[in-house]
């Protein structure tokens, strides 16, 4: 039997999501095993032994010296490093809080210490070069699996290019944007989620942050207007997931 | 001389202990949370309120359905909104699915392995797969509820101020009815395998919880009376470590699984009750390792409970109507039981409805103190009995009987 590929899970500051959606996998997280052996992976493994990945999955910000030195071992020691979450790819919610560091820690803890030397939250891919993006707070549990399966078979694994709004319409849900004039990010959000907070009939949040290339944020954002929103609410709806400029 | 344990394995978020050795005795613990610094309160400041729910989940994947409830019930009491059973049980089963979900991550994926002597669930799963399958079972029941209630397996958007975007389904109901009572039998299971363990760690002599099985109005303890946490819970911070620490009138205290059955046994359903009755006696000397067989305990709870709110549900039927909201100013406290314990989430709103401050208090940091104390008699009586090995081994035991949450505890602020 061929050796198995050396896996690394990496959690930078975050929380904890886009990590335990992995042992979310179950059974198919055992397939993986059969690819795959895990030698890093702390919150799920004591066992630390790896000093050279095939994959690396990196989760969360950059938001301390211990995250960046972390990534930096994750990226010197991978073949194949995958920046997993809206948190590693965009900086998630809370890359968007926009005071400088240290107003933000004194804020929160007044003028006591700095111990760990906290720096802005970015993301993962401000730092260094990644061989795959992956978004979602947090992504589908399906595509990471398809995305490790796919590499196992050397596969190089698909970006997807649509919008949410594609999976509503596939899944035939009503638009919540027309129909009932709900604020939703729908039409220029990352799809990969199969719409499921549409499903629920509500709006979606943007959680899996902008659909890079074609999509239109500025007619988006006449639309919430038209619809009666102004427009700090949708500057900030905009930026919560993605840092994201209308 | 300072010891420093390497970063915990095993719990959620990333943290360490030095332990500080002067003239060849422990002198002091110190846990730091090493986990950066994320600034939720900010994050959620000037805010719609109707946004804020989603956003706080994001504290923690674990308990996002805890962090939105707690929430929601701010922001709803701060309005003067009052919501009808039919909501307040769905809540509650979501929460419940928190409970099974959570605990079960705990028990089974993350204490057992230490039982049978693994550094992991998935090399343990080689020669107790049985074991391993069954926490899986019911950590995927748990996931369901999350899913069905919140929307989905974390951070749904589902749970709304005033109600449901989406509410469940008969058919759905149904499936929560059964499958929650077959898989009691494998929880009865994890009470007795927890209840074989050793007890470690500190007495805990201060408990604090709400007043009702999974939220209240107030805070009860093991003293007489009702309170509001700020009356007798105080926060600080410190300097070698980005959580604040807090004390129960200047004391180290405990909130989680075992405080709640010891203040709140009468509230459990039947059977659980029995289990606790039976292990009562451990129960109550305090240790903080029965956690892990409280925990196990509230399986069973869970379980039960899941059962009579379906049941209940089936019967009267869903009619799946939202409260109105209309926000005006005001102030609210949401306390609600997270399966790690005691979770605070306190709002002022203005009358546009914007987030004008808000206080967030999580179990870790709630639990704090007890951490340090735990490690604390803990590395006291094996520095220089045992090895430096076991003895971190161990320390990393006491650490994890807590379930600690370290992404949820790094970003406490007062404005
Ligand atoms: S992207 Fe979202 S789910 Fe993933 S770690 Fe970040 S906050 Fe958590
Ligand atoms: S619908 Fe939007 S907010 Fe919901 S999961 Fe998908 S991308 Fe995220």
């Amino acid at each position: 039997m061929m050796d198995k590929l050396k896996l690394g899970v990496f959690e930078l500051t975050d929380c904890g999501g886009c990590a335990l959606n992995i042992l979310f996998l179950y059974e198919k997280l055992f397939d993986l095993l059969e690819f795959y052996e895990i030698t890093e992976f702390h919150m799920a493994t004591s066992l630390s032994e790896g000093n050279h990945y095939d994959v690396a999955l990196v989760t969360g910000t950059v938001s301390t010296q211990r995250d960046l030195n972390l990534l930096k071992e994750a990226r010197n020691h991978s073949e194949y490093l995958i920046a997993l979450g809206t948190c590693a790819t965009h900086g998630s919610v809370q890359g968007s809080v926009e005071l400088p560091i240290r107003e933000k820690l004194k804020a929160v803890y007044g003028d006591g210490g700095d111990p760990m030397r906290a720096l802005d939250s970015k993301p993962v891919v401000e730092y260094v070069a990644v061989d795959f993006a992956l978004p979602g707070c947090p992504y589908d549990k399906e595509e990471v699996y398809q995305v490790l399966m796919d590499i196992a078979k050397g596969i190089e694994p698909v970006r997807k290019d649509y919008p949410v709004c594609l999976e509503c319409k596939l899944n035939e849900y009503e638009c919540v944007l027309v129909k009932r004039g709900l604020p939703c990010l729908g039409p220029i959000t990352y799809g990969g989620c199969k719409a499921v907070c549409v499903r629920s009939g509500l709006g979606c949040i943007g959680c899996r942050g902008p659909l890079p290339g074609e999509v239109n944020p500025a007619s988006e954002y006449e639309i919430l207007k038209s619809l009666g929103y102004d427009d700090e609410y949708i500057i900030r709806k905009f930026k919560t997931f993605a840092g994201w400029e209308p | 001389m300072i010891i420093e344990m390497r970063e915990f394995t095993r719990v959620e978020g990333n943290g360490k202990a030095e332990i500080v050795i002067e003239d060849g005795e422990v002198k002091d613990v110190r846990l730091q949370i090493i986990e950066g610094p994320r600034f939720f309160e900010l994050l959620t400041l000037g805010r719609h309120y109707y946004d804020v729910p989603d956003l706080e989940a994001r504290i923690c994947a674990i308990c996002y359905l805890s962090h939105s409830v707690a929430s929601v019930i701010g922001i709803e009491r701060a309005f003067g909104v009052e919501v009808p059973e039919e909501i307040t049980l769905l809540r509650e089963l979501g929460l419940i699915g928190e409970f099974l979900e959570s605990h079960s991550l705990h028990l089974y994926l993350l204490v057992a392995p230490d039982v049978f002597g693994y550094p992991d669930a998935i090399r343990m799963a080689t020669k107790h797969g049985e074991l391993v399958k069954e926490g899986l079972a019911l950590k995927a029941f748990g996931n369901r509820l999350r899913v069905v209630v919140g929307g989905r397996e974390i951070h749904g958007i589902n749970v709304k101020p005033g109600g449901f975007g989406r509410y469940p389904t008969v058919e759905e109901l149904e499936e929560i009815e059964r499958e929650s009572e077959a898989l009691l039998r494998l929880a009865r299971r994890a009470v007795r395998l927890f209840a074989q363990l050793d007890p470690y760690g500190a007495k805990a002599k201060h408990f604090v919880a709400t007043d009702g099985y999974l939220w209240g109005e107030k805070l009860i303890s093991d003293e007489p009376g009702e309170f509001h946490y700020t009356e007798r819970i105080e926060e600080r911070s410190l300097v070698y470590s980005f959580a604040k620490q807090s004390r129960y009138k200047g004391e180290a205290f405990f909130v989680g699984a075992l405080p709640r059955l010891l203040l709140k046994s009468e509230m459990l359903t039947p059977t659980a009750r029995r289990l606790f009755e039976e292990h009562r006696e451990k129960l109550e000397t305090g240790y903080v390792s029965y956690n892990n067989l409280a925990q196990a305990i509230e399986l069973v709870y869970s379980l039960e409970r899941a059962n009579e709110i379906a049941k209940t549900l089936l019967d009267r039927g869903i009619e799946g109507e939202n409260v109105p909201v209309e926000p005006r100013e005001g102030e609210g406290i949401g306390y609600v039981e997270a399966p790690r314990g005691l979770l605070i989430h306190h709002y002022r709103i203005d009358n546009s409805g914007n987030i004008a401050y808000s206080n967030i208090i999580t179990p870790t940091a709630l639990n704090h103190a007890m951490i340090e104390a735990s490690l604390l008699k803990e590395a006291r009586e094996l520095y220089g009995e045992v090895d430096e090995g076991r003895m971190i081994g161990r320390l990393e035991e006491t650490v994890r009987a807590f379930d600690p949450c370290i992404s949820c505890s790094v970003h406490l602020v007062k404005l």
